[in-house]
């Protein structure tokens, strides 16, 4: 074996030597995935936690629901995404407290997001983050963003371990990638998913995921963001 | 989880390759000075598990220096507060530096005799925070915990801490090699949080001292002397001492010979 | 030594059955030119000749290509009259299930069974290769191949290799002098015991075989622990899943192979049906080449024989 260091995030390099020492990450598995409707957004996750080959629990929520119907996740190394929603909220707290209890917009919150992880820049949180909510007219929106907080606001998004088997899906089955109009031969139209369309979406990705990514499995929580506020619900996902 | 504790936080050999040796062996003076942490005396796992009413958690009593079974009395099963235990496997030096911090914690909560009683939500949740801080400071208290007790809720609480504040919750819980050999044992028990209110106090228990005594078995680091406690939200905490690990077989070991070739037909 | 390409011309018949032509049977004769570089086959053993050049582009950064590994739970267990081994069906690459429903139980005779972690090509072929020795001694003794047999050829290859071979394997069968189980590691260090377990979940499987196990079990009750066993790794170990096969070796009676004796993982029913319509997939552009000229000969086709 070669002195390589070698990351998902990063590229290959050999040139420096490896320093034995402490490794302050790790990565404990997962996956998120968001997508905005019309009138809705949906985050949702499995509740699997992970260390190597060993399931750490079966039923460890990570998509949180922030108040300001606004639901976050941050998937990856979990210690930083527990770290990264806390710093959130708190900060949420004091924009409440100075703002006489403002609603917090989502893009408003996204921006926030971006300077709490730029804020660590040389020393990231480990983490893919999705948050979701309704913007100022109504409309489902999400925004996801890299470990070091560039971000975007999108239709949908796939993050953590499984993200590159789901993405390809969504790509195909939201936003009609590859798809053609067999009576025009054009580009099939882009339409709004009515939600319950997109919980069988969701609900048939995570189902794939775990049937092909070992550390997806056991349940999977969704967060369902209306004008009605947040509701959530549970499914069983395959726990071998 | 790796059970090796010699290994805790290093980069992984599968992924990163092996460890060249040539860098600890080479003279650095240009380089300022990296203090490589890695735990001395360790302590190997600490198991628990839920039932309806409560909780019981176990460790034994080693305290390993390598591979030698340098301490053979220590205790790593630490109340705090009314209805807490905190079970720490990992470096024992840390292991006393996070009992003092606890102390004071607990002394600093209560001076005035009247304040807000501590709960184990409230402990796992402070602990979490120091050894987040100290992983980011790159300066880990090299442990893994378990804080097992009752929650404000008054109903059971169960969570797991690691040196790299990593943090989860489960009816059963394991550290070290435990993760790898009790669990399996424990989850026959309480799978699901729906389970544990079908479990009883003797089941707790009772799967328990079998993954202690399947630990014994199959870990190199372990003892056959070890705390047990159980936590219960009605009577509190009971404190067993000086267990031993019971009903052993090793019967069958007298049949086998040599490694393949010298069976008897 | 420079190796020569040997131009060789084999005659090859292609049967090509969907012409929409009556006559469907009819075979076709395509002549095709294979060049074969002749030079390096003649030595025995395994080929080394890339590893200078893996380690000199591994040391520029380049990433070598994952073996698929079978991150597995294999066990097995001897009962009064007889031996039982068990493995769950998951192959990995990484992360990643490269097979939900993958044998690891290979024959090396038809009453000697082997089960396989490590390495998925390296169990594989490493128990043809005994398998092939065992039935050639059998063949040169006359007399049916022993467990000690295959376990010294195993053990001995494998040493051979240090451990690049990466074969994990369980090694049990029945012979003329009763019923064996052994464990082999990948640098040829072997165990003996009533009951063994390996691969990832290889604690989790022990788990259940330190609590359950007792001494003089029934076949029946020899089965339904292996398979707990490998239910303990299927659940607990993520480098397991899906499936238990089991195989039953008894003195005296055939081995019998369970193929997913128990099936806890079936895949409940999607939400939705992804059949596109017709025509979803444009045809952007096309474009037809004629790559070989199809020279066409009769061939006298011998009568049909009712069978």
């Amino acid at each position: 074996m070669s002195n390589t260091i070698a990351s998902e995030y990063g590229h290959t390099d050999t040139s420096v030597p490896i320093e034995h020492r402490f490794n302050p990450y790790s990565d404990n598995g997962g996956t998120i995935l968001g997508i905005a409707g019309e009138d809705f957004a949906v985050l949702a996750g499995d509740t699997r936690h992970t260390s190597g080959y060993s399931i750490n629990s079966r039923f460890q929520p990570k998509i949180m629901d922030l108040g300001d119907d606004l639901v976050m996740s941050a998937n990856g190394f979990s210690a930083d995404g527990d770290a990264l929603i806390r710093s959130f909220q708190q900060q949420l707290t004091w924009y409440h407290f100075n703002n006489q209890n403002k609603k917090l917009r989502p893009s408003s919150a996204a921006r926030l997001i971006q300077h709490l992880l730029y804020g660590h820049r040389f020393f990231p949180y480990y983490v893919h983050t999705i948050i979701a909510g309704l913007d100022e007219e109504g409309k489902g929106a999400i925004y996801s963003f890299d470990p070091v907080g560039s971000y975007e606001r999108e239709q949908c998004r796939a993050g953590g371990a499984a993200a590159s088997l789901i993405m390809p899906f969504l790509d195909n089955q939201v936003n009609f990638k590859n798809q053609y109009d067999p009576a025009t031969g054009q580009a099939r139209l882009k339409t709004y998913l009515k939600l319950d369309e997109v919980l069988n979406l969701v609900r048939d990705a995570f189902t794939s995921a775990t049937e092909r990514h070992i550390e997806v499995g056991d349940c999977l929580q969704i967060k369902i963001i209306t004008k009605e506020g947040v509701r959530e619900e549970f499914y069983p996902l395959k726990r071998d | 989880m790796e059970h090796d504790p010699f290994k805790w936080g290093r980069p992984d050999n599968a992924t990163y390759g092996d460890y060249d040796y040539r860098i600890s062996n080479a003279k650095n003076t240009e380089f300022p000075s990296m203090h490589t942490q890695q735990p001395i005396v360790t302590g190997t796992s600490v198991i628990a598990i839920k039932y309806k009413n409560g909780i019981v958690m176990a460790a034994d009593n080693l305290g390993s220096y390598g591979s030698l079974a340098r301490f053979s009395n220590i205790e790593r099963l630490i109340p705090v507060g009314k209805d807490t235990v905190v079970g720490i496997s990992g470096d024992i030096s840390d292991l006393q530096y996070i009992e003092r911090a606890l102390d004071e914690l607990e002394v600093e909560n209560d001076y005035d005799g009247a304040s807000h009683p501590f709960k184990a939500n409230h402990i796992h949740e402070y602990l979490n925070k120091l050894l987040y801080q100290r992983r980011s400071k790159l300066n880990p208290l090299w442990n893994a915990v378990v804080v097992a007790g009752i929650n404000s809720d008054n109903e059971p609480f169960l969570a797991h801490n690691d040196l790299l504040g990593v943090q989860f919750s489960s009816p059963t819980l394991a550290t070290g090699f435990g993760a790898h050999l009790a669990i399996p044992l424990l989850r026959k028990v309480a799978d699901k949080e729906e389970d544990v209110a079908h479990v009883t106090k003797e089941q707790a228990r009772e799967a328990i001292l079998q993954s202690m005594k399947v630990l014994f078995y199959r870990d190199a680091r372990s003892s056959n002397r070890f705390s047990l406690v159980t936590i219960d939200k009605d009577t509190g905490i009971s404190f067993e001492k000086d267990l031993k690990v019971e009903n052993m077989s090793w019967k069958y070991a007298e049949t086998i010979k040599g490694y393949g070739n010298l069976q008897k037909f | 030594m420079v190796a020569q390409p040997v131009q060789k011309v084999f005659p090859l018949t292609l049967k090509i059955t969907n012409l929409p032509s009556s006559n469907s049977s009819r075979p076709w004769r395509i002549p095709v030119r294979i060049d074969c570089y002749l030079s390096h086959i003649k030595m025995a053993g395994l080929s080394f000749d890339n590893f200078q050049r893996n380690q000199y582009i591994a040391s520029k950064g380049v990433a070598m290509p994952k073996a698929t590994s079978t991150g597995t739970t294999i066990v097995g267990c001897k009962f009064n009259g007889g031996v039982v081994i068990a493995a769950d069906t998951r192959a990995t690459a990484g992360p990643i299930v490269a097979d939900k429903n993958c044998e690891k139980l290979h024959k090396l005779s038809p009453k000697i069974w082997c089960a396989g972690a490590g390495t998925a090509a390296d169990t594989e072929m490493v128990t043809q290769l005994i398998g092939s020795n065992l039935e050639l001694h059998s063949l040169y003794t006359n007399r049916e191949p022993r467990v000690i047999a295959s376990l010294t050829l195993l053990k001995q290859h494998l040493f051979k290799y240090q451990g690049h071979i990466g074969a994990y394997l369980i090694v049990a069968g029945v012979d003329p002098t009763g019923a064996h189980l052994f464990s082999i590691h990948a640098h040829g260090s072997t165990d003996v015991g009533p009951y063994q377990t390996l691969g990832s979940g290889s604690l989790a499987a022990m788990s259940v075989m330190e609590t359950q196990w007792k001494e003089n079990m029934t076949k029946e009750e020899c089965i339904k622990l292996c398979a707990d066993a490998i239910e303990a790794g299927i659940w607990n170990d993520l480098g397991s899943g899906s499936n238990v096969d089991v195989c039953v070796m008894e003195v005296g009676k055939d081995a019998q192979l369970l193929r997913n004796y128990i099936t806890p993982n079936i895949r409940e029913q999607k939400a939705k049906s992804y059949k596109f319509k017709k025509g979803t997939t444009a045809i952007l552009r096309e474009s037809i080449y004629n790559l070989v000229d199809v020279e066409e000969t009769e061939i006298p086709v011998p009568m049909e024989v009712d069978a």
